[in-house]
C-alpha cells in the first residue's frame, strides 16, 4: 500500500521508536506484569481463545536507544486456553494468579501460571450472582497479603471476594442497578467506579456505602456511554471521564459534580463499539492522557493545554499506525480495542486493534525543540 | 495405516544443519543437507552415521531434496556426497542449482583460507557434487522412480526456495523448508495446491516468538542510514551478491525518492552484474512488482543508485555503499571498511550472519581494535550496527514445551517421555562427533590411556571410565583414539556425545584441544 509507505517514512519523524506485531488473535486486554511482560487474551465467540504471557522485546528495556539492537520480538512465555471470550484480565500482584471476566456466563475465572512449565491453567471460578445475558463483571484487584477481587456488572452486585477463601469481604449493599463500565482500586481501602451513564464514585470499603459521587449525570451526556480513570499522582484534576460522543471531562475528586474542564475531542462519533472506550493517564508524564475506542487511532492530550468549556481541542499526538498498516485491505477499518502506557518509559504506549495488531510506540513531543 | 518415519539428523530444536530423513512407503528421502554455522568442527554437519551404519548411502537413499541455497540447508551437501559418499539424485530448483555452488565455494574459501580448516570439502568436490543435481521446475511432477514422486512449490523466502510434496502411492509428505506467507519487496508469498498430506514437516523457528514486522525493521534501517547521512557520515553495507542486497536497494531507492535526498548511493559492480544475471535468469521467481519493473528497465538501473568506483571511497561528504563480500573478510567491502573505520561519523550495517574469524564477526562481537595484515592495528570508531537476521549460535538444546500427539481422534499436549510411551516409539539419540588432532607417535591404545589418566585427574566430579576396547567415556561422552591416515606422528581423537550433553561435550573438546600433559617416562 502506497499510503503505508508514506506513513512509515513520516513515522521516522513522529516516533522515536515503533514496533508492529501481529498476534495470533485480536485482544481487548493489555495487562502488565512487572514492566517487562504483558498479558493478552482473545475474545472470539465461537472458538477457544488463547491467553498469552508475552515478554517485551529486550530492545525496549535498554536504557538508550541502542540502534538496531537485534532483540526486537515478543516471546511467548506462558499460554493457556479459554473456552469463552475474555474481555478483562487482571494479574494479582506478587502471585502467579490471574482473574478473567468474559462471556458467555457470568462468572470470573481464576488462572494459575505454572512454575515448571509454560502453561496457564484454569484453577477455579468465582461465582457472580447476577445472571445477566450480555453483561460481564468488571474486575479490579485489592492486592495485599490476602488479595481480594472487586467485581460487579451493576452497582447492586459490587462485591469484594477473598481470592483464597472465596469469602465475600465487602458488598455495596445497594439496590441501585446501574450498569458499571469501569472499576479501579485506588489503595488498600478505596476504589473508584464509573457507570455507563457517567455516574462516578469513590468508595471507602471501611464504611457503609456512602461514596463521594456525582449523582447527576455529566453535562452533555445524551445517552452516550462513559468510562473513567483516576490518576495515581500529580498536580491538577485527577479524574478523567470519557463519553462515546467524544466529550472528555476532567474532575477533581473533592467535587465530582462540577468538572474542572470539559472538552469535545475531535473523534469520529458515535464510537462503533462504546464498550471499547478507554481513557488512561500517563504514569510518567505530569499532565498527559490517552483515549481510544472511536476508530483505529489513539490520541494523546496534554490536559494543561485544553481550552475552556466545550472548546475544540487538538490532540498532542495521534497514533495512526493501525489504520495505515492494516494489511487486510478491504473490509472494515481496524478499531483500537485497548491501549496502555509503559510503566517506566514516559512516552511509550502499547495499543491493540481488532485486526490482531499490537503496536509499541514511543511518540515524539513535537513541541519540544530539537 | 500409512507407515511414515521421520528422523531428524540435525535442526531438531535448533537452527542449522537442517537434514531430515523421511521413510515413506518403503522409500527413503533426505530433506536438505545443511551446515550449522555456529560450530567449527564436525558438529556443523548432520549426523550421517545414523544412516551409514545401514550400508551404502546410495543404496539406502532414493533421493536427496534441497529446499534452497542457504548454507544451513545445503552447506553439508558436498561433504555428504563426496566425503561420506552418495551418488544418487539430488533434486533442487534451477535457481538453487545455479546459486548453491557459489555460496558453497565462498564459504569454503573462508573456512580454508581464513580459518585454516582441514577436513573440508574442496572446490572439485563442489563441482562433482553439483553434477549429481537434477533441477526441477515448479509444479512439475518428477518421477524419481516408479513409485516415488516429488513436486516443488513456490516458498518465497529467497530466490529459488521451494516447498516439496513427496508422494508414494496414496501416502504423501509435505516439507516446507523455509517459507514466507507474506510477500516482500522482491519475492512473492508461498503457495501450494490444496492437498491432504499424511504428514507436514514445517519449520517453527518463530513458533513462540511474535516477530516485529519487517516494515519496522526496515524503518529502523532507514532511520540509521538517514541519521548518518544527515550528519555527513558514510554508510557501508557489506552484502552477499544475492539475498538482502536487492531488497535493501529497492528500499533505499524508494526512501531517497520520497525524501528527496541527494547523498549518493553506490553499488559495487560485481554485485550488480551477478545479481542482474540471476534475477534476469529467474525472473519468473520474483514478485509481480519486480517483473513489471524489470520489463520496463534493468532491475538495477536505479535513479539514485550508481555503480561504485574505488576512488569514490575517498570522496568527502556523505554516501551509502553496498559492497561485497558480506562478512568483511576480504575484497572491496574490507577495503572500504579500512578507510572509513576511524571516523565516528561513519557507520557499517551488517545485514547477515558472520562466520567466526571474519572481520565482520569480530566487530559484531564488540572488538574495537583489529590486527590487520602487516601487524597494523585498525581502531574502529565508526558505529557498528546489525540488522537482525538469524544468529545461529551454538546453543544448549532448549527444553521441549511438550509434544502434541494425535491419538483416537484427540489432540493432547503431553511431555515427550509420555508421547514416546503412548505411541510406542523408541527414542533416537543423535550423536555428534568431533575430531581432535594430537601429536603422539605412540600406538592408539597408549594415546587413549593417556587421555584417560588426564581426564580422570581433571574431572573429579564426573564418571570417567577406561573401557576394555580402549575407548574412554566421560558420562555418556565417548572418546576413541585412531591413527591418522597419513601422518604416523598424529593421532585423531574422536569425541562423540548425544545432543543432550552438548555443554559437557563442548567443554571436553576444548580441554583436549589444549593437548595432553607429557607422559611419564617409560610409557603410559
Amino acid at each position: 500500500m502506497e499510503s503505508a509507505e508514506d506513513w512509515l517514512v513520516e513515522s521516522l519523524r513522529l516516533y522515536q521508536d515503533f514496533h508492529a506485531f501481529d498476534l495470533p488473535g485480536a485482544t481487548r486486554v493489555l495487562e502488565w506484569i512487572g514492566d517487562k511482560g504483558v498479558f493478552v487474551a482473545g475474545y472470539e465467540k465461537l472458538k477457544k481463545n488463547e491467553i498469552l504471557h508475552l515478554t517485551l522485546p529486550p530492545r525496549l528495556s535498554v536504557k538508550e536507544n541502542q540502534g538496531l539492537f537485534p532483540e526486537r520480538d515478543f516471546k511467548v512465555c506462558h499460554g493457556g486456553f479459554s473456552d469463552r471470550s475474555i474481555f478483562d484480565l487482571k494479574h494479582v500482584p506478587d502471585t502467579r494468579l490471574l482473574v478473567t471476566s468474559g462471556l458467555p456466563g457470568c462468572y470470573l475465572q481464576v488462572w494459575q501460571i505454572a512454575e515448571d512449565s509454560d502453561v496457564i491453567e484454569a484453577v477455579r471460578t468465582i461465582a457472580v450472582h447476577e445472571k445477566e445475558g450480555s453483561l460481564w463483571p468488571r474486575i479490579a484487584i485489592f492486592s495485599s497479603v490476602a488479595p481480594g477481587v472487586l467485581h460487579g456488572a451493576r452497582l447492586s452486585g459490587l462485591k469484594v471476594v477473598d481470592l483464597e477463601s472465596q469469602k465475600v469481604t465487602y458488598t455495596s449493599g445497594v439496590s441501585d442497578s446501574e450498569e458499571l463500565s469501569s472499576l479501579q482500586v485506588l489503595d488498600a481501602d478505596t476504589f473508584a467506579f464509573c457507570c455507563t451513564s457517567g455516574r462516578l464514585g469513590l468508595v471507602d470499603t471501611r464504611q457503609k456505602w456512602a461514596p463521594a459521587e456525582n449523582v447527576s449525570p455529566s453535562p452533555g451526556a445524551g445517552g452516550g456511554r462513559w468510562c473513567a480513570e483516576v490518576r495515581g499522582q500529580g498536580p491538577g484534576p485527577s479524574i478523567a471521564s470519557l463519553c462515546s460522543d467524544g466529550l472528555l471531562c476532567l474532575l477533581d475528586p473533592r467535587d465530582l459534580c462540577h468538572p474542572v474542564r470539559s472538552v469535545r475531542c475531535p473523534v469520529s462519533t458515535p464510537s462503533p463499539d462504546p464498550e471499547l472506550l478507554r481513557v488512561t493517564w500517563a504514569p510518567g508524564l505530569d499532565s498527559c492522557l490517552a483515549i481510544s475506542g472511536f476508530d483505529g487511532t489513539v490520541q494523546v492530550y496534554d490536559v494543561t493545554s485544553l481550552d475552556g468549556m466545550e472548546g475544540h481541542v487538538e490532540p498532542l499526538f495521534t497514533h495512526r499506525g493501525h489504520v495505515f498498516l492494516d494489511d487486510h485491505g478491504t473490509g472494515a477499518a481496524p478499531l483500537v480495542t485497548t491501549h496502555t502506557w509503559h510503566p517506566r518509559k514516559p512516552r511509550t504506549l502499547l495499543s491493540a486493534a481488532s485486526d490482531a495488531s499490537v503496536h509499541v510506540w514511543d511518540w515524539v513531543d513535537l513541541r519540544v525543540s530539537r | 495405516m500409512p507407515e511414515i518415519r521421520v528422523t531428524p539428523l540435525g535442526a531438531g530444536q535448533d537452527v542449522g544443519r537442517s537434514c531430515i530423513l523421511v521413510s515413506i512407503g518403503g522409500k527413503n528421502v533426505m530433506l536438505d543437507c545443511g551446515m550449522h554455522m555456529g560450530y567449527n568442527d564436525d558438529r556443523r554437519f548432520p549426523d550421517f552415521s545414523y544412516i551409514t551404519r545401514n550400508g551404502r548411502l546410495t543404496d539406502f537413499l532414493d533421493c536427496v531434496i534441497i529446499s534452497h541455497f542457504h548454507l544451513d540447508h545445503c552447506g553439508a551437501l558436498p561433504y555428504f556426497s563426496e566425503m561420506v559418499g552418495y551418488d544418487g539424485p539430488i533434486y533442487m530448483t534451477h535457481p538453487t542449482q545455479a546459486i548453491c555452488p557459489i555460496l558453497l565455494e565462498d564459504y569454503r574459501k573462508i573456512a580454508v583460507d581464513k580459518k585454516g580448516e582441514a577436513n573440508f570439502f574442496t572446490s572439485q568436490m563442489i563441482k562433482d557434487c553439483m553434477k549429481k543435481v537434477v533441477a526441477v521446475r515448479l509444479h512439475q511432477t518428477v518421477q524419481v522412480d516408479e513409485e516415488l514422486q516429488i513436486k516443488a512449490y513456490y516458498a518465497g523466502h529467497v530466490l529459488g526456495a521451494a516447498m516439496f510434496q513427496i508422494k508414494v502411492g496414496s501416502e504423501s509428505v509435505v516439507y516446507t523448508g523455509d517459507y514466507n506467507m507474506t510477500p516482500d519487496r522482491h519475492l512473492g508469498a508461498a503457495w501450494i495446491d490444496k492437498c491432504r498430506p499424511n504428514l507436514l514437516i514445517t519449520e517453527s523457528t518463530y513458533a513462540t516468538t511474535i516477530r516485529d514486522s519487517k516494515r519496522c525493521r526496515e524503518r529502523d534501517f532507514l532511520k540509521k542510514v538517514h541519521e548518518t547521512v544527515e550528519r555527513g557520515g558514510k554508510v557501508l553495507i557489506p552484502v552477499f551478491a544475492l539475498g538482502r542486497a536487492q531488497e535493501l536497494c529497492i528500499l533505499l531507492e524508494t526512501f531517497w525518492e520520497r525524501m528527496n535526498l541527494k547523498a549518493p548511493i553506490y553499488f559495487s559492480t560485481g554485485l550488480t552484474e551477478k545479481a542482474n544475471h540471476y534475477y534476469k535468469l529467474f525472473i519468473t521467481w520474483t514478485n509481480q512488482k519486480i517483473r513489471k519493473t524489470f520489463v520496463q528497465r534493468n532491475m538495477f538501473e536505479f535513479k539514485h543508485i550508481k555503480a561504485f568506483d574505488r576512488a569514490f571511497a575517498d570522496n568527502p561528504g556523505p554516501m551509502v555503499v553496498f559492497a561485497t563480500p558480506g562478512m568483511l573478510h576480504a575484497g572491496q567491502s574490507l577495503q572500504i571498511f579500512r578507510k572509513w573505520a576511524g571516523n565516528e561519523k561513519n557507520m557499517v550495517i551488517m545485514p547477515g550472519y558472520c562466520v567466526q574469524g571474519t572481520v565482520g564477526h569480530k566487530i559484531l562481537s564488540g572488538q574495537r581494535k583489529l590486527e590487520m595484515e602487516g601487524r597494523q592495528v585498525l581502531e574502529i570508531r565508526m558505529q557498528v550496527e546489525y540488522i537482525q537476521g538469524l544468529l545461529p549460535d551454538a546453543k544448549k538444546p532448549r527444553l521441549l514445551h511438550g509434544t502434541l500427539i494425535m491419538k483416537d481422534s484427540n489432540f493432547r499436549l503431553v511431555s515427550s517421555e509420555q508421547a514416546l510411551k503412548e505411541l510406542g516409539l523408541a527414542e533416537h539419540q543423535l550423536r555428534f562427533t568431533c575430531r581432535v588432532h594430537l601429536h603422539d607417535s605412540r600406538k592408539e591404545q597408549e594415546t587413549a590411556a593417556r587421555v584417560y589418566s588426564h581426564l580422570k585427574s581433571l574431572l573429579k566430579d564426573h564418571c570417567v571410565q577406561h573401557l576394555p576396547d580402549g575407548s574412554v567415556t566421560v558420562e555418556s561422552i565417548l572418546i576413541q583414539a585412531a591413527a591418522h591416515s597419513e601422518d604416523p606422528g598424529t593421532k585423531v581423537l574422536l569425541v562423540s556425545w548425544t545432543y543432550q550433553d552438548e555443554e559437557l561435550g563442548s567443554y571436553l573438546t576444548s580441554l583436549l584441544k589444549k593437548g595432553l600433559p607429557p607422559a611419564p617416562s617409560g610409557g603410559s
